[in-house]
């Protein structure tokens, strides 16, 4: 338990109260459109979406899961959380195709991409799964916030799960994404300058970098010191073949739309971004600044394994970043941290509220239920939307109890199967709704299966879970790839249209000669090489 | 830069071409050599800077290489964002 002097309870509530200003500040913009209650207006400068990308993704369960792989895997363990990556490439591919599409969501994008009965179910299947995976995404950051609450405080889960939530939901629900991202920006700025204060802190507690690497070397444990320390190609916990299929799925996921969970909210950014060189610039900055928080963390856990190296209980050293600020800062500061803390928690839970709500507004009530509906009354749809994704991630935080073990089971089943389906899409003409939509409902099915229903009855061995993604990645084209081909090509007008709005890359030959030859776009050999036209 | 456009008409921006090849590539690696290098940096290892070091060089190579292209892009698209726009809200509103 920690004790707060009047000091840290001062920079508490004047935090929690310039944030919830700063958010209802922008109650006027935010009530102007659809297109301000969940894009801004799709003005923001490149460095509005940056800040909302790092702040959304530093949540409270962000440092225990990267204190979680770092303390049992050491300095290796940072390439559990290199997924980020697949930003690098997404920022300059998949990034400058969905700007150019306009769609509000990723849902949106599927009826742009596709045509027919197949595109409007993938619509309603992706806007229903987003719903609910918001709500999950919720309650999972709010479990969190309610586990650290009940180590600082001893309050009981529940009220750290609930009450932050709650405020957060006050300028969401008043100004929408403009309240979110104006925000974001604050949170970010203070997340960042704590978590570096804390984290280097926490290294000159333990007796700074020489004392930290002795310390380690003297415990018999210098592998934790090399990031690229292997136990072999297939064998022991950290093998080769892991660490090539991270990089395969982060980066080659770079060309995809949906390839990461963490698409989905950068989707949003992408779309309030002023022109597609601010998207590019906000995606590729936001994620620079995770994989740089990610390294910070690691050393930083590193230095608090040097002080307590025996640690066995999973929920103990999840919360090693957390310790080394609670523990070592000193009386006045702490209440800064956890103000940062609390901000830290904000940004991702106001980001999944609005994030959610567009998906239910946008994609399922005016798409399906009332296409004429003003821009008013989808305002007032998308702030009761938000209200009940809160009501619901409440529900959803008091059924979760082991962090990590959610977020590896979320991670993976969003990723293995629907991985290249995801690529596909986006790169090849002939993919479509059918192959894409069957591709989903064969990873949820295998999903199951290979993890955990098979193992559990011992009809496969518990597999490494790079076995896992290549297994479901086979397995689910064993489905998707017959469906694509026995199903009929999407509507030609739908893809030329496409193809000229967002210019995709890859294998588009046939929809760009249709282009071509209806007048639509040039053809390359008109085009005068090295300079103005 | 010698060897890379700085001069895109709106249409060869629109085609993806070396400079976009090449940026897929660079821009991974900036991302590993940060993650190493700011480890290495705060644990005080000399080539921890030398690695931050080649980071921050090929930020600007990529930069140098890929910017003009994309402010081409977002220049000539802006021009028919609005279009796009009412055609997109069409299609919202089944009209389309």
């Amino acid at each position: 338990m920690v004790s707060f002097a009047w000091l840290d309870w001062f920079w508490l509530v004047v935090f929690i109260v310039l944030m919830i200003v700063c958010g209802v500040l922008f109650y006027r913009l935010g009530k102007r459109s659809l297109a301000d209650f969940f894009l801004a207006g799709r003005g923001l400068p490149w460095w509005l979406p940056a800040a909302s990308v790092y702040a959304t993704h530093s949540a409270t369960d962000t440092p225990m899961w990267v204190s979680g792989v770092i303390y049992k895997y050491g300095l290796r363990g940072i390439w559990y959380t290199f997924f980020s990556a697949w930003c690098a490439i997404s920022a300059f591919a998949s990034t400058r195709i969905f700007r150019r599409s306009l769609a509000y969501t990723q849902a949106e994008w599927q009826t742009l991409r596709f045509s027919g009965l197949g595109a409007e179910l993938l619509r309603g299947w992706i806007a229903g799964w987003q719903v609910f995976m918001n709500m999950f995404v919720l309650g999972w950051v709010g479990m969190a916030m309610g586990k650290l609450c009940h180590y600082l405080f001893n309050w009981p889960e529940w009220i750290g799960l609930m009450l932050f939530s709650s405020l957060c939901a006050i300028y969401v629900l008043a100004a929408g994404y403009w309240g979110v991202v104006m925000a974001d920006f604050q949170q970010g700025v203070v997340a960042f300058s704590v978590i570096v204060i804390v984290s280097i802190w926490g290294i000159v507690a333990a007796g700074g970098p020489q004392q930290i690497m002795a310390k380690i070397h003297s415990l018999g444990e210098s592998w934790r010191l090399n990031p690229l320390a292997f136990s072999g190609w297939t064998s022991g916990d950290f093998p080769l073949v892991w660490f090539l299929t991270m990089l395969v799925i982060a980066v080659i996921g770079g060309f995809g739309m949906g390839t990461s969970i963490d698409w989905y909210p950068e989707a949003q950014r992408i779309q309030s971004a002023r022109t597609v060189r601010d998207a590019s610039y906000s995606i590729w900055a936001g994620s620079a600044l995770i994989v740089a928080r990610n390294s910070l963390w690691a050393v930083a856990v590193l230095a608090f394994f040097s002080l307590y190296p025996r640690i066995q209980d999973t929920a103990q050293y999840e919360m090693a970043w957390y310790r080394l600020g609670f523990e070592f800062l000193p009386v006045g500061l702490v209440g800064f941290f956890f103000a940062a803390v609390v901000a830290i928690h904000i940004s991702t839970i106001s980001t999944h509220l609005n994030l959610g709500a567009s998906y239910a507004t946008r994609d399922l009530y005016q798409h399906y239920f009332r296409p004429q509906a003003t821009d008013k009354e989808l305002v007032w749809v998308g702030r009761v939307t938000t209200l009940i994704l809160l009501l619901g991630s409440f529900l959803y935080g008091l059924m979760m109890k082991e962090i990590t073990q959610w977020l590896i089971f979320a991670l993976w089943i969003m990723t293995a199967g629907i991985w290249l389906p995801s690529i596909l899409q986006v790169v090849w003409w002939r993919f479509n709704a059918w192959g894409y939509l069957a591709s989903w409902m064969a990873n949820l099915g295998l999903s199951w299966l290979v993890v955990w229903v098979l193992p559990e009855f011992r009809v496969i061995p518990s597999l490494p879970d790079y076995l896992q993604f290549w297994i479901m990645m086979v397995l689910g084209a064993l489905i998707y790839l017959p469906i694509t081909f026995l199903t009929r090509p999407e509507d030609m007008n739908r893809l030329v249209k496409y193809y000229v709005m967002s210019r995709p890359l890859g294998w588009w030959k046939p929809v760009r000669e249709e282009a071509i030859k209806r007048g639509l776009i040039k053809p390359e050999r008109d085009l005068i090489v090295g300079g103005q036209p | 830069m010698k060897g890379f456009k700085t001069q895109w008409s709106p249409e060869e921006a629109d085609r993806w071409s070396k400079e976009d090849y090449l940026t897929f590539v660079i821009s991974p690696l900036i991302y590993f050599l940060l993650a190493l290098g700011a480890i290495w940096s705060l644990l005080l290892l000399w080539y921890g800077w030398l690695t931050l070091g080649i980071c921050g060089l090929l930020l600007w190579l990529m930069i140098k290489i890929i910017d003009p292209k994309l402010k081409a892009i977002s220049l000539d698209y802006e021009k028919k964002q609005k279009e796009f726009l009412e055609e997109l809200e069409k299609i919202e509103r089944w009209e389309n």
